[in-house]
């Protein structure tokens, strides 16, 4: 028996997508979650000082993006094969595009300024990732609902959860993308999806 | 026998990773190189209106790492198993999280302020993620030269590729990274490797 801990702060952040993925899948795991008094102490036990970090079978693995390939891979929500995992990756891909653009923005400090480059990011920057993603959607989903060969794959919990970051900008946004309106509702109807966003805990991010 | 067709920039960049794939494959492709004057008239045929992009039996996919992984698995060069393949993922992220710091860099046009930001990158930013590879290699290496299990994979062809930009932009970059230094030789002495460094097209980038 397979054993997986992972390690990360007590927030959805980068961690989340792993969370989900062993939900969809239903596989146990130890969720160990750090406030950040804690985690100065633990900080020197990652390979690479950060989180989230996998253990598997007793081995450390960095990586939010590894990780999450990695868990989907073992639980077959990865794609069918190499080329559809190819597609999923390049659907994930895409998301990261989308939100790489967007955590500089929440990282500024001034109030002032962060309103204005998120309705910069708004207006500009954010219509063409979402009319990439629906793009990619359309080409690779066999006419289904998920992003990749008519089944749930990681590409969907990775844009469930991000998408929620976008809906707390503009919480209207999806209504000009019902195709990635769809995609979200398919994903939040999963029964252990649905059960597992009732339990999880409330965090602020 | 697939047919395997690459398009991107006439330039190493983000597509060359995937030819040093099919070159250690001994794998023939289509390699169509565009000037960028050329790239315009294409745009509208890539599917996000960027490249790479890789076209398998006339099916495209495109963003670079999404490729890299595809032919990588295909051609045996991306792990053993589903954890070693994690595992070399975790090193192509990290590599690609230095990378983040450089790409300033390159955009910035003002020479004063460009020479400062490369200081910074190169004497303060770039040690600590060289610093990261070298623990990797060291965790995941098996006490060999090579990042992952004592064997070639593509992520010590993705560190061979953006090294020698780093290396381009400052020549010492490497000196207090002798296993890193190492992995490159070891990677450079590959014969397949070996015969296309010496063929390929000199780039400005």
């Amino acid at each position: 028996m397979s054993t997986y801990k992972l390690y990360y702060f007590n927030v959805r952040g980068r961690g989340e997508v792993a969370r989900l993925i062993f939900a969809a899948a239903d596989q146990k795991y130890e969720d160990i979650r750090y406030e950040r008094e804690e985690w100065v102490s633990h900080k020197s036990e990652m390979p690479l000082g950060q989180m989230p970090v996998l253990e598997y079978n007793g081995v450390k693995l960095p990586q939010s993006a590894a990780i999450n390939r990695f868990l989907a891979n073992q639980f077959h929500l990865a794609g069918k094969d190499n080329f559809d995992q190819a597609k999923v990756d390049a659907v994930v891909d895409t998301i990261n595009d989308m939100i790489s653009k967007y955590r500089p923005i929440r990282m500024e400090q001034d109030e002032a300024k962060q309103k204005e480059l998120t309705k910069t990011f708004l207006a500009d920057e954010l219509p063409k990732h979402l009319q990439n993603l629906e793009g990619l959607g359309k080409l690779y989903g066999s006419g289904g609902s998920f992003f990749v060969g008519n089944n749930l794959t990681w590409a969907d919990l990775y844009f469930y959860d991000i998408a929620q970051h976008i809906l707390e900008l503009d919480e209207n946004i999806f209504n000009s993308y019902p195709w990635l309106k769809e995609n979200r509702q398919q994903v939040e109807k999963q029964p252990k999806i649905a059960e597992y966003l009732k339990n999880r805990p409330k965090t602020s991010h | 026998m697939p047919s395997y067709k690459l398009t991107y920039f006439n330039g190493r960049g983000l597509g060359e990773v995937s030819r040093l794939i099919f070159a250690a494959a001994g794998q023939k492709f289509e390699d169509v190189r565009y000037e960028r004057d050329q790239f315009p008239a294409h745009k509208a045929e890539m599917p996000l209106g960027q490249m790479p992009v890789l076209e398998v039996d006339g099916v495209k996919l495109p963003q670079s790492s999404a490729i890299a992984r595809y032919l990588a698995k295909e051609f045996h060069l991306a792990g053993k198993d589903n954890f070693d393949q994690a595992k070399v993922d975790a090193v192509v992220d990290t590599v690609g999280d230095s990378f983040k710091g450089f790409i300033p860099t390159i955009f910035e046009q003002d020479p004063v302020k460009k020479e400062e930001i490369k200081k910074k990158f190169f004497t303060d930013d770039l040690p600590k993620h060289l610093q990261n590879l070298e623990t990797l290699g060291k965790l995941y290496g098996n006490g060999g030269h090579f990042f992952v299990g004592n064997q070639l994979t593509w992520a010590d062809l993705y560190f061979y590729n953006f090294a020698q930009t780093y290396i381009e932009a400052e020549a010492d970059c490497l000196n207090n990274f002798p296993w890193l230094k190492q992995n490159r030789a070891e990677v450079e002495k590959q014969p397949k490797i070996a015969e296309y460094l010496k063929q390929r097209p000199k780039t400005q980038f």
